[in-house]
């Protein structure tokens, strides 16, 4: 039977809004981010850690960074200490 | 399930409708002006004699010196597909095609119809007719669909439960990722050349070495998205077409042509005064080839001057001289007039237009395009908790 696209019962997948993207980030000996995505870090504005969810089989521990590129751009990224990995995320 | 009917080569067998006599030979697609010498998809007894699709054409013709090569034929091949997804309908099936020669379909809405999912699949294969060497697989994923239909022979059902899934997937080749050459080229460096391979990485050891475009990837190796599956929207059939008693190059008479065209398909009745939102230019081109551009307007418009204008530099891309043009109304609105404001429209009328607007926006972009945001924990510590995207579709 063909669907009426315009059907209201039609399950649609939602999407994430600010979902973490991976960033290529080089870290200072502190941990510290040095270079977000081939640009370099001029400053470290502020540093925070979230830990949620670690009553569930996907804990969130993460060790988020606002940084300030060379470039003049903001940039907030973290790394992922319960799966390793660095990601850049708006909305943080 | 999700079904995939792939048709492999696609391009080329729609080139080779109007020459049946070369399909047995050794053929391949030449690259397209403008393009990279190399080859697209080549016949069976071209394969047989050592040529393989993306071949340099020189290697190509010193291995093999009596490939024949053929144009690109765009626009046979969308009436081909045209013709395929409308048989596929015609048999019930909700179809939604991601490019030429690939659709996906969900069999839940016909398996009561066909009694099953291995008869509703073979249903499908004969829709598609046996001329095109359809492959066809359906898994619970979307990707796991596409490897099943890309493992199948043809007149072969393949049908992967949820539980095989990953081991169905893992001896399967890299190639079936929609991953670029260099990231291909790095993968192999790593000695990672099975989807299997490729899944047992960790996910975030993938992103940071080759990025989204590797993490999505890492995602289809382990099995890909449950995303479901739309159907799409029969287009309207409105065509015009005009065929010169010679080849022609000159510009001002395509040009002139053209708004013969374009006068000719607002007047048809079955556009029952509806403005026009998305075109499509086609052309037969001296020597066989073809050629088509789409055209989506930036409001909705049925004045033969404003369409003109639109369509009018598109004429400068043809590749050869035009021995037929054609135009064909591809999505037509709703609306039948557009009346000016003499006060600022507000509340019902903006919300209309709104709508009519984001219409607008599908037409170009595709289903799934325009979403809304909607907060589901604004309160969450975690960014991407808080809020979700939801597809709107009207």
């Amino acid at each position: 039977m063909v669907t009426d696209p315009r059907s209201s019962s039609s399950v649609r997948a939602a999407g994430r809004v600010n979902a973490p993207q991976p960033a290529l980030v080089e870290q200072g000996f502190d941990g510290t981010p040095r270079r977000v995505n081939r640009e370099g870090v001029a400053l470290v504005r502020e540093e925070w850690r979230v830990v949620d969810r670690w009553w569930t089989e996907e804990p969130i521990s993460r060790h988020y960074f606002e940084v300030v590129l060379e470039g003049g751009r903001n940039a907030v990224v973290f790394r992922d200490q319960e799966r390793g990995g660095w990601f850049s995320q708006r909305g943080a | 399930m999700i079904a995939c009917i792939l048709i492999p080569g696609f391009a080329l067998r729609a080139a080779l409708q109007a020459r049946p006599g070369l399909q047995l030979g050794p053929v391949a697609l030449a690259p397209g002006p403008g393009k990279d010498a190399v080859l697209g998809p080549v016949t069976a007894s071209a394969e047989a004699a050592g040529i393989r699709p993306g071949m340099r054409l020189g290697e190509a013709l010193a291995t093999c010196p009596s490939l024949t090569l053929v144009d690109e034929d765009p626009a046979a091949a969308e009436d081909a597909w045209e013709g395929i997804v409308r048989r596929l309908e015609d048999a019930g099936i909700a179809v939604e095609p991601a490019e030429l020669g690939c659709a996906y379909f969900e069999t839940r809405g016909v398996e009561r119809l066909y009694g099953g999912v291995e008869a509703a699949l073979r249903r499908a294969l004969a829709a598609v007719g046996s001329g095109w060497d359809a492959r066809i697989g359906a898994a619970e994923r979307r990707f796991a669909a596409l490897a099943a239909a890309s493992v199948s022979r043809p007149g072969q059902v393949v049908i992967v439960s949820d539980s095989q899934t990953r081991d169905f997937l893992a001896p399967l080749p890299l190639s079936l990722l929609p991953l670029g050459q260099e990231q291909h080229e790095e993968l192999e460096e790593l000695g990672v050349g099975r989807l299997g391979e490729l899944a047992r990485l960790p996910g975030s050891a993938v992103a940071e070495r080759l990025g989204p475009h590797g993490h999505r990837a890492w995602k289809e190796a382990q099995g890909g998205k449950r995303a479901r599956i739309r159907g799409r929207r029969p287009p309207g059939e409105i065509i015009e077409g005009l065929a010169f008693p010679e080849a022609v190059a000159n510009e001002l008479t395509l040009r002139r042509a053209l708004g013969a065209l374009v006068e000719q398909v607002l007047a048809r009745p079955e556009r029952a005064g509806r403005f026009v939102r998305k075109l499509a230019l086609s052309a037969r081109l001296v020597g066989g080839g073809s050629w088509r551009r789409t055209l989506t307007l930036r409001e909705p418009a049925a004045e033969v001057t404003r369409i003109r204008t639109a369509l009018g530099p598109k004429l400068a891309e043809l590749p050869a001289p035009v021995l037929e043009l054609r135009l064909e109304l591809v999505e037509l609105a709703e609306g039948t007039g557009r009346q000016l404001e003499l006060v600022r429209a507000g509340g019902a009328d903006l919300e209309s237009r709104l709508k009519d607007g984001l219409r607008q926006v599908r037409a170009s972009t595709g289903t799934g395009s325009v979403c809304s945001v909607v907060e589901v924990a604004p309160w969450s510590r975690i960014p991407e908790a808080r809020a979700l995207f939801v597809p709107r579709d009207e």
